[in-house]
């Protein structure tokens, strides 16, 4: 076990400087730069060259790449090349906002997800099972969005119960309006997640009744749904913890899109914000924090996995 | 005055095609009649938010329109709701000499910066030397040709210009003219200590922006304790804002979300701008550099018909607004007639022309679909290469490899945008420059205004751009809330004399 968990953090570290490389380099293919938007449409050309000199951006790339890594092995994101902010201080405060919508929408989405997924899967053979796979389907399909401006009209817009946009300024120290402005857009995301979700817990349950052990423990006296119960849905559950790595990934995106619709102050609205002002030294780190978030979601995935299926230890 | 009618007119034609609920070209009516609450907060949706606070060195109306004349000032500054003229400001008075070189300002008596410090001479003599010899500082440009600027006593600067320039003082109501401390020390980053009547209580990035009224003051006070600048990029979101009731006043309301906001309790303006919606032609690459292309080009295009899928916009068929000095109407030059467009096409040899459009993905996708049916219609085949603003500023702006492109170009009095022939238009008439130099030269404004007029025509005449539409303005004002402004307000928003009443 231990030397599984060693080479997996190993490949984790790797998979950290892959990322890191490559999201400094990629940036730094983007036409236009952030010395020029500063100078703006009045800039001259010396006027520019002046801003780059100031801001470092005339140094070779390699140094500035080794300046940015050095200082995350440090604990230190750098400053905004825009307003000289702390990244990290700006990553914090705009969490408060982006952590609890994520929590908010994976708990909406596995509310949702899990018991009409093994429900559809029970009832597979049944009109309301193949209506709940037919509308995970759909739902699955509906761009975030959409459904994002659907639930606005209906929810914001006709009943008024819900804020159609914004954070309260008061943030949490007023947490029933921050709750009620993020509410929105976590079932906007937990439905379009929840769907993709529920098409997994159904094919995982059906998969489980086909099971050996269900049908043995079927044949020992229990009924079929207390086999199901009792042996089938520990497995689902552990398929169901293989996937939220990727599950995790798909709510950040979401968060991005959603944000923006919602008009929410949250790391999604700062990064889209700052690749519009080519402010990469913030890109960078926002991005390298949230690929390193979705990388350690997976390597804890995988080492939890791992823990709880007896399978995965002796097969090792 | 008849040219302001006529816009009053057609202001009001544009909003009555919108069917909105009211149209001024005045400061907004009191729709309750309340006593106003000087201890009010109002909030204010904006569209653009700036990146940082500091207006010095950062370009963008987003930084103008929050700070000028809110947080910081300047010797003068521009009324916009009343033709754009120069009012007062930090000088209380200001006199030209006869040969238009020498400019005598009287400093406003009793200013104090937000941290407690007296206004100087010398802080004016200070900051506007540094813009004149610091070239990474905004407005640089605007001071090239002053000579010296000094402070003969204690209530008096005086600037000296090396050859007169009729609009030198207008240039002094922007960032040029802003008054700071000397040897201030704030970060300008992210705070100020400026000389407004509000301060900044509290910048959250990505958010709002929110201002205070500052208390000793010189002028009158602000009307309304607190104002707070909410930002909301996506247009839709920001009618939400307004029909949820989290703001107070809209601003930019997009004319086709705008019916939304009828009878709801929101009084509409439609204000005037100098925003010219710009089909700016590479005049010097192949086969753009032909006056016939040129022509046959603006001649596709049928004007009245993209304002009226456009919405909120007026007909411009020149480089100069209404607004500022100089404007004719010059509808005759390029009149829609794609018969004649076909024609010119024709003699020109380009009956089979390919062309690329780069626009900045902002400005959405009405522009490029009309232009793509239009051209189509005469033959040629219009690509749209939709890009983001910095790629824009690199390809187009700096490196000119453009066939045609299109921006909103915001900023008052930028003629001389043509006579320039490095700037990205590729415009290159002796003629042109040699009028609009005489016309900054001159001290008689008629004179001036003759002469910019002569330069705008052949602009036009030569088809050096198009001119797609004036942008006009939509502002959503809600109950109780009297003295928003109306005109210009993307570039400038003055709020202190915004009130509200409740009741």
């Amino acid at each position: 076990m231990t030397r599984y968990a060693l080479t997996r953090l190993a490949l984790l570290l790797v998979g950290l400087l892959v990322a890191s490389l490559l999201i400094f380099f990629t940036l730094r293919v983007l036409p236009g730069d952030v010395a020029q938007l500063i100078a703006g449409t009045q800039g001259s050309p010396e006027q520019v060259a002046a801003i780059r000199e100031r801001l470092g951006l005339d140094r070779p790339l390699w140094e500035q790449y080794f300046e940015w890594i050095g200082g995350v092995l440090r604990g230190d994101l750098g400053t905004s090349l825009v307003n000289g902010r702390s990244v990290g201080a700006e990553l914090v405060q705009k969490a408060q906002v982006t952590v609890p919508l994520g929590l908010m929408s994976l708990l909406i989405a596995l509310v949702f997800a899990v018991p009409l997924g093994v429900l559809s899967a029970v009832r597979r053979r049944r009109g309301a099972g193949t209506a709940m796979s037919v509308g995970a389907q759909t739902l699955a399909a509906v761009p975030v969005v959409w459904a994002g401006m659907m639930l606005v009209i209906v929810f914001a817009v006709w009943l008024g119960w819900l804020p159609a946009q914004g954070f309260p300024r008061t943030g949490w120290s007023t947490p029933w309006l921050a709750i009620r402005s993020l509410l929105l857009p976590a079932i906007t995301i937990g439905i379009v997640e929840g769907a993709m979700l529920l098409r997994f817990v159904r094919s995982a349950t059906m998969q489980a009744i086909g099971q050996d052990y269900v049908r043995t423990a079927a044949a020992k006296g229990l009924t079929k749904n207390q086999a199901l119960l009792r042996h089938g849905l520990p497995n689902v559950g552990l398929s169901i913890i293989t996937v939220l790595g990727l599950q995790v990934a798909g709510i950040i995106v979401g968060a991005v899109v959603i944000e923006q619709l919602f008009t929410l102050p949250g790391i999604g609205r700062m990064l889209v914000a700052d690749v519009g002002g080519r402010d990469l030294v913030k890109v960078q780190g926002e991005l390298l924090v949230l690929t390193g978030f979705v990388l350690i979601i997976g390597f804890l995935v995988d080492l939890v996995h791992r823990v709880l299926d007896p399978r995965q230890r002796e097969a090792a | 005055m008849l040219r302001r009618t006529a816009l009053l007119a057609t202001a009001g034609l544009a909003a009555a095609a919108l069917a909105l609920s009211a149209c001024t070209a005045s400061p907004s009516p009191d729709s309750t009649g309340g006593e106003p609450d000087p201890d009010a907060s109002l909030t204010v949706g904006l569209v653009l938010e700036p990146d940082n606070l500091d207006i010095r060195r950062t370009s963008g109306a987003a930084l103008e329109q929050a700070l000028i004349d809110n947080v910081y000032e300047g010797l003068v500054t521009r009324a916009p709701d009343d033709g754009n003229v120069i009012v007062p400001k930090l000088a209380s008075d200001w006199e030209v000499s006869e040969d238009g070189l020498t400019y005598t300002f009287t400093i406003q008596e009793g200013v104090t910066f937000h941290n407690g410090e007296p206004l100087t001479v010398d802080d004016v003599v200070t900051s506007l030397t540094e813009v004149k010899d610091d070239e990474s500082l905004q407005g640089h440009g605007d001071l090239a040709g002053v000579t010296s600027i000094t402070a003969p006593d204690e209530s008096t600067v005086e600037i000296v210009l090396a050859a007169p320039n009729i609009d030198f003082l207008f240039s002094l109501t922007g960032r040029a003219g802003l008054v700071f401390k000397a040897g201030d020390t704030t970060d300008m980053n992210n705070a100020e200590n400026g000389t407004g009547p509000f301060t900044i209580a509290d910048w959250t990035e990505g958010d709002s922006i929110t201002l205070a009224r500052y208390d000793d003051y010189w002028g009158e006070p602000a009307g309304v304790a607190e104002v707070v600048l909410q930002y909301i990029p996506d247009f839709t979101a920001g009618v939400n804002a307004a029909l949820d009731g989290s703001v107070d006043v809209l601003t930019a309301v997009d004319a086709t979300l705008a019916p939304q906001l009828d009878g709801t309790g929101f009084t509409l303006t439609t204000g005037e701008t100098t925003d010219k919606g710009t089909l700016a032609f590479n005049n010097q690459r192949a086969p753009l550099d032909d006056p016939r292309v040129r022509e046959a080009l603006r001649l596709a295009i049928d004007h009245e018909a993209l304002i009226e899928a456009q919405g909120a916009a007026e007909t411009l068929y020149g480089p100069i607004p209404p607004l500022d000095p100089g404007y004719e109407d010059l509808s005759d030059v390029a009149p829609y007639d794609p018969e004649r467009a076909r024609e010119l096409l024709a003699d020109a040899g380009q009956e089979d022309l390919s062309l690329t459009l780069t626009i900045p993905a902002v400005y959405g996708t009405t522009v490029p679909t009309f232009l793509v049916s239009a051209f189509d219609d005469v033959g040629v085949e219009l690509t749209v290469e939709s890009v983001e603003f910095p790629t824009w500023l690199q390809d187009v702006y700096t490196n000119k490899d453009y066939d045609l492109s299109f921006v909103l170009h915001v900023e008052a009095r930028d003629f001389g945008n043509f006579a320039n022939p490095d700037y990205y238009f590729n415009y290159d008439n002796p003629e042109v420059q040699d009028l609009y130099a005489r016309a900054l030269a001159t001290t008689d404004e008629d004179e001036s205004d003759d002469l910019l007029r002569q330069a705008a025509r052949i602009v036009s005449e030569e088809h050096a751009a198009d001119w797609l539409y004036l942008g006009n303005t939509i502002t959503a004002v809600g109950q109780g809330v009297s003295g928003f402004p109306v005109n210009s307000i993307n570039v400038r928003l003055n709020l202190a004399d915004v009130t509200v009443s409740r009741g």
